[in-house]
Protein backbone atom coordinates (compact mmCIF):
# COMPACT_ATOMS: atom_id res chain seq x y z
CA UNK A 1 0.00 0.00 0.00
CA UNK A 2 3.23 2.58 1.34
CA UNK A 3 4.79 1.40 -1.69
CA UNK A 4 1.63 1.82 -4.24
CA UNK A 5 0.89 5.13 -3.06
CA UNK A 6 3.96 6.43 -3.38
CA UNK A 7 5.54 5.47 -7.02
CA UNK A 8 1.77 5.71 -8.00
CA UNK A 9 1.27 8.98 -6.86
CA UNK A 10 4.73 10.63 -7.49
CA UNK A 11 4.31 9.01 -11.36
CA UNK A 12 0.75 9.96 -11.98
CA UNK A 13 1.82 13.78 -10.51
CA UNK A 14 4.87 13.46 -12.75
CA UNK A 15 3.17 12.91 -15.88
CA UNK A 16 -0.07 14.67 -15.42
CA UNK A 17 2.50 17.96 -15.10
CA UNK A 18 4.65 16.81 -18.52
CA UNK A 19 1.65 16.55 -20.55
CA UNK A 20 -1.23 18.55 -19.16
CA UNK A 21 0.82 21.27 -17.70
CA UNK A 22 -0.38 23.87 -14.97
CA UNK A 23 -0.60 27.65 -14.46
CA UNK A 24 2.64 26.97 -13.16
CA UNK A 25 4.05 26.07 -16.69
CA UNK A 26 1.44 27.09 -18.99
CA UNK A 27 -0.30 30.19 -19.71
CA UNK A 28 -4.13 29.81 -21.69
CA UNK A 29 -6.01 32.47 -24.13
CA UNK A 30 -9.34 31.19 -24.65
CA UNK A 31 -8.75 27.71 -26.04
CA UNK A 32 -4.90 28.07 -26.48
CA UNK A 33 -2.56 26.87 -24.39
CA UNK A 34 0.85 28.07 -24.70
CA UNK A 35 4.34 26.58 -22.47
CA UNK A 36 5.34 29.91 -21.47
CA UNK A 37 9.34 29.09 -21.21
CA UNK A 38 9.12 26.61 -24.09
CA UNK A 39 12.96 26.04 -25.69
CA UNK A 40 14.79 28.71 -23.39
CA UNK A 41 17.73 26.72 -21.76
CA UNK A 42 16.07 28.35 -18.00
CA UNK A 43 12.62 27.01 -18.51
CA UNK A 44 11.53 24.59 -15.70
CA UNK A 45 11.80 21.38 -15.56
CA UNK A 46 8.10 20.13 -16.51
CA UNK A 47 8.27 22.27 -19.43
CA UNK A 48 11.84 20.57 -20.40
CA UNK A 49 10.55 17.48 -19.90
CA UNK A 50 7.35 17.98 -22.24
CA UNK A 51 9.62 19.52 -24.77
CA UNK A 52 11.93 16.23 -24.45
CA UNK A 53 9.04 13.52 -24.06
CA UNK A 54 6.91 14.79 -27.15
CA UNK A 55 10.12 15.34 -29.78
CA UNK A 56 8.78 19.06 -29.87
CA UNK A 57 11.69 21.34 -31.13
CA UNK A 58 10.60 25.05 -30.29
CA UNK A 59 12.51 28.33 -30.79
CA UNK A 60 12.99 30.17 -27.33
CA UNK A 61 9.85 31.95 -26.17
CA UNK A 62 11.52 35.18 -25.84
CA UNK A 63 11.38 35.14 -29.88
CA UNK A 64 7.98 33.47 -30.74
CA UNK A 65 5.45 31.80 -28.82
CA UNK A 66 3.35 28.80 -29.69
CA UNK A 67 0.13 27.93 -29.00
CA UNK A 68 -1.73 24.78 -29.09
CA UNK A 69 -5.75 24.47 -29.36
CA UNK A 70 -7.58 21.58 -29.09
CA UNK A 71 -11.20 22.52 -28.34
CA UNK A 72 -13.12 25.64 -29.65
CA UNK A 73 -14.00 28.67 -27.67
CA UNK A 74 -16.94 27.22 -26.09
CA UNK A 75 -15.06 24.34 -25.28
CA UNK A 76 -16.08 21.40 -27.48
CA UNK A 77 -13.24 18.73 -28.67
CA UNK A 78 -12.17 20.02 -31.85
CA UNK A 79 -12.87 17.44 -34.82
CA UNK A 80 -13.46 16.85 -38.17
CA UNK A 81 -17.33 16.33 -38.26
CA UNK A 82 -17.56 20.00 -37.44
CA UNK A 83 -16.67 23.37 -39.17
CA UNK A 84 -14.88 26.05 -37.85
CA UNK A 85 -13.92 29.55 -38.32
CA UNK A 86 -10.96 31.64 -36.94
CA UNK A 87 -10.36 35.39 -37.97
CA UNK A 88 -7.24 36.40 -37.64
CA UNK A 89 -6.43 40.03 -36.91
CA UNK A 90 -5.08 43.15 -34.27
CA UNK A 91 -1.84 39.89 -33.93
CA UNK A 92 0.23 42.50 -35.34
CA UNK A 93 3.33 39.84 -34.97
CA UNK A 94 6.34 39.97 -37.21
CA UNK A 95 4.87 36.76 -38.81
CA UNK A 96 2.29 33.75 -37.65
CA UNK A 97 1.34 30.64 -38.71
CA UNK A 98 -1.77 28.49 -38.58
CA UNK A 99 -1.39 24.97 -39.27
CA UNK A 100 -3.92 21.58 -38.41
CA UNK A 101 -2.69 18.78 -36.48
CA UNK A 102 -4.15 15.29 -35.74
CA UNK A 103 -4.20 14.39 -32.11
CA UNK A 104 -0.80 12.92 -32.45
CA UNK A 105 0.91 15.76 -34.21
CA UNK A 106 1.33 14.23 -37.74
CA UNK A 107 -0.01 16.14 -40.45
CA UNK A 108 -3.80 15.59 -42.35
CA UNK A 109 -4.10 14.12 -45.22
CA UNK A 110 -5.88 16.07 -47.94
CA UNK A 111 -5.91 16.13 -51.68
CA UNK A 112 -5.42 20.28 -51.56
CA UNK A 113 -1.75 19.19 -49.80
CA UNK A 114 -2.93 21.83 -47.29
CA UNK A 115 -1.62 22.10 -44.13
CA UNK A 116 -1.02 25.46 -42.93
CA UNK A 117 -1.67 29.11 -43.35
CA UNK A 118 1.00 32.21 -42.43
CA UNK A 119 0.90 35.56 -42.68
CA UNK A 120 2.35 35.94 -45.95
CA UNK A 121 0.54 32.95 -47.54
CA UNK A 122 -2.94 33.87 -46.26
CA UNK A 123 -5.30 35.72 -48.63
CA UNK A 124 -6.88 38.98 -46.38
CA UNK A 125 -10.01 40.94 -46.95
CA UNK A 126 -10.09 44.69 -47.54
CA UNK A 127 -9.56 45.74 -43.73
CA UNK A 128 -6.67 43.41 -43.43
CA UNK A 129 -8.37 40.46 -41.74
CA UNK A 130 -7.89 37.01 -42.77
CA UNK A 131 -10.66 34.29 -42.27
CA UNK A 132 -9.86 30.57 -42.03
CA UNK A 133 -12.54 28.21 -42.45
CA UNK A 134 -11.67 24.69 -40.88
CA UNK A 135 -13.45 22.05 -42.44
CA UNK A 136 -13.44 18.43 -43.85
CA UNK A 137 -14.58 19.56 -47.36
CA UNK A 138 -13.72 22.34 -49.81
CA UNK A 139 -14.84 26.18 -48.46
CA UNK A 140 -14.30 29.21 -50.53
CA UNK A 141 -11.64 31.42 -48.89
CA UNK A 142 -8.82 30.56 -46.97
CA UNK A 143 -9.82 27.13 -46.16
CA UNK A 144 -7.61 24.26 -43.64
CA UNK A 145 -8.53 21.06 -44.44
CA UNK A 146 -9.21 19.09 -41.10
CA UNK A 147 -9.94 15.00 -40.70
CA UNK A 148 -9.83 12.33 -38.41
CA UNK A 149 -11.60 12.00 -35.12
CA UNK A 150 -9.14 14.58 -33.25
CA UNK A 151 -7.75 17.80 -34.43
CA UNK A 152 -5.66 20.05 -32.69
CA UNK A 153 -4.12 23.50 -34.08
CA UNK A 154 -1.11 24.96 -33.83
CA UNK A 155 -0.33 29.09 -33.84
CA UNK A 156 3.28 30.08 -33.85
CA UNK A 157 3.04 33.83 -33.33
CA UNK A 158 6.97 35.42 -33.79
CA UNK A 159 6.77 38.61 -32.35
CA UNK A 160 9.84 39.54 -29.50
CA UNK A 161 7.69 42.45 -28.08
CA UNK A 162 4.45 39.53 -28.05
CA UNK A 163 7.02 37.18 -26.31
CA UNK A 164 7.67 39.97 -23.78
CA UNK A 165 4.39 40.78 -23.44
CA UNK A 166 3.50 36.83 -22.37
CA UNK A 167 6.32 36.44 -20.00
CA UNK A 168 4.83 39.59 -18.46
CA UNK A 169 1.57 37.86 -17.98
CA UNK A 170 -0.55 40.42 -20.12
CA UNK A 171 -0.74 39.35 -23.82
CA UNK A 172 -2.98 40.63 -26.30
CA UNK A 173 -6.35 38.04 -26.92
CA UNK A 174 -6.20 35.49 -29.15
CA UNK A 175 -8.71 34.78 -32.18
CA UNK A 176 -11.62 32.62 -30.94
CA UNK A 177 -12.04 29.13 -32.59
CA UNK A 178 -16.33 29.39 -33.78
CA UNK A 179 -17.47 26.86 -34.39
CA UNK A 180 -20.07 27.14 -37.37
CA UNK A 181 -21.95 23.72 -37.67
CA UNK A 182 -22.05 20.01 -36.99
CA UNK A 183 -22.81 17.10 -39.38
CA UNK B 1 -13.41 18.31 14.35
CA UNK B 2 -14.55 15.47 11.84
CA UNK B 3 -13.32 11.24 11.94
CA UNK B 4 -10.47 10.73 9.29
CA UNK B 5 -11.97 8.04 6.70
CA UNK B 6 -11.76 4.55 7.99
CA UNK B 7 -8.87 3.42 5.30
CA UNK B 8 -6.64 6.64 6.90
CA UNK B 9 -7.46 5.33 10.42
CA UNK B 10 -6.46 1.44 8.92
CA UNK B 11 -2.77 2.79 7.42
CA UNK B 12 -2.15 5.34 9.24
CA UNK B 13 -0.91 8.60 9.37
CA UNK B 14 3.09 7.86 9.34
CA UNK B 15 2.29 5.95 6.21
CA UNK B 16 0.74 8.11 4.59
CA UNK B 17 3.28 10.82 5.23
CA UNK B 18 5.87 9.18 3.71
CA UNK B 19 4.37 8.05 1.15
CA UNK B 20 3.34 11.63 0.40
CA UNK B 21 7.82 12.22 1.04
CA UNK B 22 8.50 9.40 -0.99
CA UNK B 23 5.74 10.13 -4.03
CA UNK B 24 7.69 13.62 -3.86
CA UNK B 25 10.92 12.39 -4.63
CA UNK B 26 9.85 9.99 -6.79
CA UNK B 27 7.86 12.97 -8.45
CA UNK B 28 10.95 15.34 -8.92
CA UNK B 29 13.21 12.86 -10.22
CA UNK B 30 11.06 11.46 -12.91
CA UNK B 31 10.29 15.21 -14.20
CA UNK B 32 14.52 15.78 -13.73
CA UNK B 33 15.28 12.85 -15.58
CA UNK B 34 12.53 12.72 -18.67
CA UNK B 35 15.08 15.77 -20.67
CA UNK B 36 17.77 13.00 -20.09
CA UNK B 37 16.90 9.67 -20.57
CA UNK B 38 13.66 10.15 -22.95
CA UNK B 39 14.31 8.57 -26.58
CA UNK B 40 11.45 10.04 -28.01
CA UNK B 41 13.31 13.97 -27.98
CA UNK B 42 14.00 15.77 -31.24
CA UNK B 43 17.92 15.21 -31.32
CA UNK B 44 17.04 11.40 -31.05
CA UNK B 45 14.75 11.02 -33.88
CA UNK B 46 16.83 13.33 -36.31
CA UNK B 47 20.06 11.55 -35.78
CA UNK B 48 19.97 8.58 -37.77
CA UNK B 49 18.70 11.12 -40.93
CA UNK B 50 21.20 14.08 -40.21
CA UNK B 51 24.93 13.04 -41.25
CA UNK B 52 27.58 14.67 -38.18
CA UNK B 53 28.40 18.12 -39.04
CA UNK B 54 26.91 18.41 -42.71
CA UNK B 55 23.38 20.67 -43.61
CA UNK B 56 21.07 18.64 -44.68
CA UNK B 57 17.85 20.39 -46.85
CA UNK B 58 14.76 18.24 -45.12
CA UNK B 59 11.97 17.24 -47.36
CA UNK B 60 8.56 19.17 -47.25
CA UNK B 61 6.51 18.28 -44.55
CA UNK B 62 4.01 15.68 -45.86
CA UNK B 63 1.48 13.52 -43.66
CA UNK B 64 3.11 10.58 -42.64
CA UNK B 65 6.86 11.57 -43.30
CA UNK B 66 7.37 14.53 -40.89
CA UNK B 67 10.85 14.87 -39.28
CA UNK B 68 9.18 15.95 -35.89
CA UNK B 69 5.66 16.04 -34.64
CA UNK B 70 4.27 19.57 -34.46
CA UNK B 71 6.92 20.94 -36.89
CA UNK B 72 5.11 23.61 -38.89
CA UNK B 73 4.29 22.68 -42.45
CA UNK B 74 4.42 25.76 -43.90
CA UNK B 75 7.80 26.30 -44.18
CA UNK B 76 11.18 24.37 -45.69
CA UNK B 77 14.30 23.09 -42.88
CA UNK B 78 17.71 22.88 -43.15
CA UNK B 79 19.30 21.14 -40.73
CA UNK B 80 22.71 20.14 -39.03
CA UNK B 81 23.92 17.70 -36.61
CA UNK B 82 27.34 19.02 -34.97
CA UNK B 83 29.51 17.70 -32.67
CA UNK B 84 32.36 20.44 -31.73
CA UNK B 85 34.43 17.81 -29.33
CA UNK B 86 37.15 17.73 -32.08
CA UNK B 87 36.38 21.07 -34.45
CA UNK B 88 34.64 24.32 -34.08
CA UNK B 89 31.61 24.49 -36.61
CA UNK B 90 31.22 27.48 -39.20
CA UNK B 91 27.94 27.93 -39.72
CA UNK B 92 26.19 30.12 -42.62
CA UNK B 93 22.60 30.97 -43.31
CA UNK B 94 20.65 33.06 -45.52
CA UNK B 95 18.34 34.90 -43.65
CA UNK B 96 16.07 35.85 -46.96
CA UNK B 97 12.33 36.83 -45.50
CA UNK B 98 10.61 37.59 -42.56
CA UNK B 99 10.06 34.57 -40.66
CA UNK B 100 13.13 32.97 -41.47
CA UNK B 101 15.53 31.99 -38.04
CA UNK B 102 18.89 30.48 -37.54
CA UNK B 103 18.31 28.50 -34.24
CA UNK B 104 20.57 25.89 -32.34
CA UNK B 105 19.65 23.99 -29.99
CA UNK B 106 21.10 21.16 -27.72
CA UNK B 107 20.41 17.60 -27.83
CA UNK B 108 17.89 17.94 -24.74
CA UNK B 109 16.04 20.46 -27.07
CA UNK B 110 16.90 24.13 -25.64
CA UNK B 111 17.15 26.42 -27.70
CA UNK B 112 20.65 28.89 -26.50
CA UNK B 113 20.62 30.85 -29.80
CA UNK B 114 18.49 32.69 -32.24
CA UNK B 115 18.82 35.03 -34.95
CA UNK B 116 15.38 36.06 -36.58
CA UNK B 117 15.35 37.79 -40.43
CA UNK B 118 14.05 41.29 -39.96
CA UNK B 119 12.93 43.55 -42.46
CA UNK B 120 16.00 46.38 -41.40
CA UNK B 121 18.37 42.43 -41.22
CA UNK B 122 18.15 40.53 -44.03
CA UNK B 123 21.19 39.09 -45.83
CA UNK B 124 23.70 36.01 -44.89
CA UNK B 125 24.54 35.23 -41.29
CA UNK B 126 27.80 33.89 -40.18
CA UNK B 127 28.78 32.72 -36.78
CA UNK B 128 31.38 29.85 -35.25
CA UNK B 129 29.74 27.84 -33.03
CA UNK B 130 32.44 27.21 -30.03
CA UNK B 131 32.19 24.87 -26.82
CA UNK B 132 31.24 27.30 -23.59
CA UNK B 133 34.08 28.15 -21.44
CA UNK B 134 33.47 25.22 -18.95
CA UNK B 135 33.53 22.50 -21.98
CA UNK B 136 37.07 24.43 -23.02
CA UNK B 137 38.03 24.05 -20.11
CA UNK B 138 37.99 20.36 -19.87
CA UNK B 139 39.72 20.41 -23.65
CA UNK B 140 43.52 21.10 -23.40
CA UNK B 141 44.07 22.35 -27.18
CA UNK B 142 44.86 26.19 -27.17
CA UNK B 143 41.88 28.34 -27.93
CA UNK B 144 41.34 29.48 -32.12
CA UNK B 145 42.01 32.84 -32.62
CA UNK B 146 39.35 34.85 -33.91
CA UNK B 147 39.04 38.12 -35.54
CA UNK B 148 37.22 40.56 -34.43
CA UNK B 149 34.62 40.52 -36.73
CA UNK B 150 34.09 36.69 -36.22
CA UNK B 151 30.19 35.84 -34.36
CA UNK B 152 31.23 33.24 -31.83
CA UNK B 153 28.03 30.96 -29.67
CA UNK B 154 29.25 29.49 -27.37
CA UNK B 155 27.50 26.06 -27.24
CA UNK B 156 26.75 24.74 -23.50
CA UNK B 157 26.69 20.85 -25.04
CA UNK B 158 29.47 19.14 -27.83
CA UNK B 159 26.71 17.79 -29.22
CA UNK B 160 23.59 19.73 -30.74
CA UNK B 161 21.32 20.58 -33.46
CA UNK B 162 21.16 23.63 -35.93
CA UNK B 163 17.95 24.59 -37.58
CA UNK B 164 17.08 27.30 -40.37
CA UNK B 165 13.56 27.55 -41.03
CA UNK B 166 12.22 29.28 -44.58
CA UNK B 167 8.72 29.60 -44.55
CA UNK B 168 6.89 29.58 -47.51
CA UNK B 169 4.69 31.72 -48.76
CA UNK B 170 2.73 29.46 -51.07
CA UNK B 171 3.79 26.38 -53.72
CA UNK B 172 4.87 29.31 -56.09
CA UNK B 173 7.57 30.23 -53.66
CA UNK B 174 8.48 26.54 -52.77
CA UNK B 175 11.73 26.61 -55.60
CA UNK B 176 13.05 30.11 -55.11
CA UNK B 177 12.66 28.98 -50.77
CA UNK B 178 14.08 26.05 -51.56
CA UNK B 179 17.34 27.48 -53.71
CA UNK B 180 17.75 30.10 -51.08
CA UNK B 181 17.94 27.09 -48.17
CA UNK B 182 20.33 25.33 -49.70
CA UNK B 183 22.83 28.00 -49.61
CA UNK B 184 23.00 26.82 -45.60
CA UNK B 185 25.80 25.41 -44.79
CA UNK B 186 28.00 24.28 -42.00
CA UNK B 187 31.78 23.13 -41.73
CA UNK B 188 34.06 22.07 -38.99
CA UNK B 189 36.70 23.87 -38.39
CA UNK B 190 40.23 23.42 -37.32
CA UNK B 191 40.93 25.18 -33.60
CA UNK B 192 44.26 26.05 -34.07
Amino acid sequence: MFVLLAVGGGLGSAWYMIEAGSRLSTQSSGPWTTWSAAGRPDADPYTRAHTARNGLLPLASTLEITYQAKADSRGGRLNSGCEYTIVMENLGATWWSLAAFDGQGGLIQNAAERYAFNSDSVMREPDGRAIITLARDARPGNWLPIGGSRVNLLLIVQDPAWAAAVYEGNAKALPPIQRLACR
Amino acid sequence: MPKPPKWLREVGWRTVIGALLLGGIIHILATMAVPFVSSGHAFTRLQASLPLNRMVLLPPPAPGKQALPFLAPDALYAMCRYDISVDLLAVTAPMAETGWTLSLHTPQGDNFYVMPAQETRRGTVSLTVVPSAERLSEFAATPRRVSAQETQVASPSWEGLVVVRAPLKGLAWRAETEAALRRASCTPLKRN
